[in-house]
């Protein structure tokens, strides 16, 4: 009997309530790609709808039920299906699932620290994702369906709950979760920053970090500085909403009644929201480029080519990505003066971001490249940084982005630059460190038709949305067929809407490739990509604390690849050196 | 799972050494974006017109005046424990904490006051609900304070500081302190919005 209970409180604390970053890390994995998953449907769904306008797809109202009555998508559901579509992408899977799997699961073992800061601060940053999770799952049940106001829930549509359906419970849920949301994002950024900096092994210095690190360490930098900002502004929307105040709202007629409210303003929301929401794409991306950047060098057997440039680009990035914010507002009536200043900051981040892509570039450049699923996603994403990059350029000056605000061109510009690159990073992610988080390895094969298939879907899908936007289709319409304007998209429209069909079923190959390996996949050996970090020093099976015995100091950077001596050979004999190895007598440390 | 170095308390103890101030430091970066967002807010809105030019509580100045002594007095009481002198440690602790109630008292009378003269949190002018709204705020943020300080005065009274070990303590302080300047920079800046 007390054996059993004892069993009990051992699963308890190692699968639920644990404070070990490995599990904590596969929790917010699971949890990030189930919200994805669901997002994903979602956007395949409305996509439905676009691309075939009042057609009855029978089969999908079996899965909507009444939201898909007679098997045609209601407006006002499409409305709730976009706003959870993004709100979940952006939030749910691609910040919290990304910085959380990775941040937890690298941070320890690549700087040699046996567990994060703090285990319970750290614990308690994954439930509270989970809860605010599950509250944004369960606003799509309530009374007028979930929040509707799109992703940035601007006023007055998020301030007033008579406004449209969504405005009322759902977006009452919406706020609540995503006040718990910045909560939790705030304790995990706490905790990777201070981890970072106070728990490094002997001989780490900040110069032989990984790039991984350095990029999850500005994350957690720009989160810290920019959630806080984003919650003051849900709380004066809550304030609007609930106690009658005038932050956001003024005297406006709403159903023919002028609203009890003066002198408040929505513009003062869109400041407060994009305030963050611009460093907040940085959130997503940075722990991308820095996933990529350590498969890159590996997988292509070379040193990482600009390591200082690499980080001081993202520092760069890091800090301009707080001045740009008005790049989203140009058509509020913003001062054309203003206006001009913002394209500028705006089009400075073109220069670290090209020195980024040059880097990676670079490094590929005669490599002896191993061609894995990994290396395959993080080409991929250098590919989708450089296609979306370039609009990018169009939609921050000013001129250009009147013409094109709030069309598909936005649509297509942001999905490639954010939404692919930090994807791609993602799956990168996985696929390099599965033998890490699972002690199993994923098939290849399946890998490379994923990554094959994913990306042709993805271009097809977000491609021609640059031209939609170019001809004026606007974003967040329910259907383009009431216009005869845009009678010549159906089309595009349609081979859209296909591609995002086959996106779909591509990640059916990611998601039966995951779970089938994480149980029954070949063991992983102790370093299946001949990584020169301290993650390949630690035993397959998971233990806590990570290393048995002392925990390895470090000699070197992490990027010591193909390092040979004046004869040509290999050092070591082989093409990558541990970071553990230390320096030989006539050895060049590189400045490390 | 296998556990080893971990279970250590001396290596529990280490990681607490040296990871607690840091990690309240972070904290309390968020907190000042927290506040900076909002008082940026109100000056935003300021420029829509409309405020009204609310005479502040002269409750507030006396707030003002109870956090600065509250400081000083948790300070000597860090000092005394720093000697290891524990009966004077003890007297400025509870001292802090009783000017720390004071303070959310005299908070109390501030709000009392705005509302005999007839501004309310909500309502239309958002001058008003601004005051309110800050200064609710930081009393929240202030009761967070509250509590950690009561565990201080608790450990104070037990006698678990001693010279070499007052690490809470030292965490405690800062954030009081930390609470004391916003007090100030919020005090001053809604004498400049009202103003
Ligand atoms: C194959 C996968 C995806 C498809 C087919 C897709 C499709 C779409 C479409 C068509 C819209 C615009 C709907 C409208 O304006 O009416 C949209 C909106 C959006 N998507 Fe996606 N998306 C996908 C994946 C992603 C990912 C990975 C992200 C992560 C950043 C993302 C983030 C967003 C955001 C932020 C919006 C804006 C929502 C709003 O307007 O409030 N999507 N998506
Ligand atoms: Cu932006």
């Amino acid at each position: 009997m007390s054996t059993h209970h004892h069993h009990h409180e051992d699963f308890l604390f190692k699968y639920i309530f644990s404070t070990d970053h490995k599990m904590i890390s596969k929790q917010f994995l699971i949890t990030g790609f189930t919200m994805g998953f669901i997002g994903l449907v979602m956007s395949t769904l409305f996509r439905l709808q676009l691309g075939w306008p009042g057609e009855s797809f029978e089969m999908v109202e079996l899965l909507m039920g009444s939201w898909q009555e007679n098997g045609i998508m209601a407006p006002d559901k499409y409305l709730a299906l976009v706003t959870m579509h993004g709100t979940i992408m952006v939030f749910f899977l691609l910040t919290a699932g990304l910085s959380g799997t990775f941040s937890n699961l690298l941070i320890p073992l690549q700087i040699g620290a046996r567990d994060m800061a703090s285990g319970f601060l750290n614990m308690l940053s994954y439930w509270f994702f989970f809860l605010s999770s599950v509250l944004m799952l369960i606003s799509l049940f309530v009374e007028g369906g979930a929040a509707s106001a799109g992703w940035t829930i601007y006023p007055p549509l998020s301030a007033l709950p008579q406004a449209i359906p969504g405005s009322g419970a759902g977006m009452t849920l919406w706020l609540f979760s995503m006040a718990i949301f910045i909560v939790s994002s705030l304790l995990g950024s706490l905790n990777y920053i201070v981890t970072i900096f106070n728990m490094r092994t002997k001989g780490m210095s900040m110069t032989r970090l990984p790039l991984t690190i350095w990029a999850f360490l500005f994350t957690a930098i720009i989160g810290v500085l920019s959630f806080p900002v984003l919650l003051s502004a849900a709380l004066l929307l809550v304030m609007d909403r609930m106690f009658g105040t005038s932050f956001y709202l003024s005297d406006i007629y709403i159903g023919g009644q002028v609203l009890d409210h003066a002198g408040g303003s929505p513009i003062l929301f869109e400041h407060l929201f994009w305030f963050l929401g611009h460093p907040e794409v940085y959130i997503v991306l940075l722990p991308a480029l820095g996933i990529t950047s350590e498969i890159i060098s590996t997988m292509a057997r070379k040193p990482i080519f600009g390591y200082r440039a690499m980080i001081g680009s993202m520092m760069a990035i890091g800090f301009l990505s707080f001045i740009v914010w008005g790049h989203h507002m140009f058509v509020t009536g913003m001062n054309p003066f203003l206006g001009a200043v913002f394209t500028f900051t705006t089009l400075l981040i073109a220069i670290p971001s090209a020195v980024k892509v040059f880097n990676y570039i670079t490094t590929l450049w005669k490599g002896n490249i191993v061609y894995s699923p990994a290396t395959l996603f993080s080409v991929g994403l250098v590919s989708t940084f450089i296609t979306g990059g370039v609009t990018g350029l169009v939609l921050g000056n000013s001129a250009l982005d009147i013409n094109v605000h709030d069309t598909y061109f936005v649509v297509g510009h942001f999905h490639i630059v954010m939404g692919l690159s930090a994807i791609f990073g993602m799956f990168a992610g996985v696929y390099h460190w599965f033998p890490k988080l699972f002690g199993r390895m994923m098939n290849n094969k399946l890998g490379n038709l994923h990554f094959w298939t994913t990306i042709a879907s993805a271009y097809g899908v977000f491609f021609p949305m640059h031209f939609l936007g170019l001809a004026g289709v606007p974003r967040r319409y329910y259907t383009n067929s009431e216009f005869p304007l845009f009678d010549n998209m159906v089309d595009i429209n349609e081979f859209v809407s296909t591609f995002a069909v086959i996106a779909l079923v591509a990640q059916l190959i990611f998601m039966f490739n995951f779970i089938y390996s994480a149980f029954r996949g070949p063991r992983a050996p102790q370093n299946p990509w001949k990584g020169t970090t301290l993650e390949w020093t630690t035993p397959v099976e998971h233990i806590h604390g990570n290393w048995y015995g002392e925990i390895p100091a470090v000699y070197r950077w992490p990027y010591d690849y193909s390092k040979v001596d004046e004869n040509g050979e290999f050092l070591y004999g082989d093409d990558y050196i541990m970071q553990t190895t230390p320096m030989g007598e006539n050895e060049n440390d590189g400045g490390h | 799972m296998t556990s080893i170095a971990m279970e250590n308390m001396d290596y529990k103890q280490e990681v607490k050494n040296k990871t607690s101030k840091p990690l309240l430091w972070i904290g309390i970066v968020s907190i000042v974006m927290f506040f900076g967002g909002l008082t940026s807010a109100v000056i935003v809105s300021q420029g829509g017109g409309g405020f009204i030019n609310i005479a502040l509580p002269d409750a507030f100045l006396v707030s003002t005046i109870v956090i600065v002594l509250s400081s000083i007095a948790f300070h000597l009481g860090l000092l005394a424990t720093k000697k290891g002198k524990q009966q004077q440690a003890k007297m400025a602790v509870l001292a802090t904490m009783v000017l720390g109630l004071t303070f959310v008292f005299t908070q109390y009378l501030g709000w009392s006051d705005l509302v005999a003269r007839g501004y309310y949190l909500s309502g239309t002018s958002q001058e008003s609900s601004y005051l309110y709204l800050l200064t609710i705020l930081h009393v929240l943020h202030l009761i967070g304070g509250l509590v950690s300080l009561s565990i201080v005065l608790v450990k104070t009274f037990k006698k678990r500081y001693t010279p070499q070990n007052y690490l809470g303590v030292e965490v405690s302080i800062t954030y009081w302190h930390f609470l004391g300047g916003l007090w100030i920079y919020l005090f001053f800046f809604l004498m400049y919005i009202t103003a």
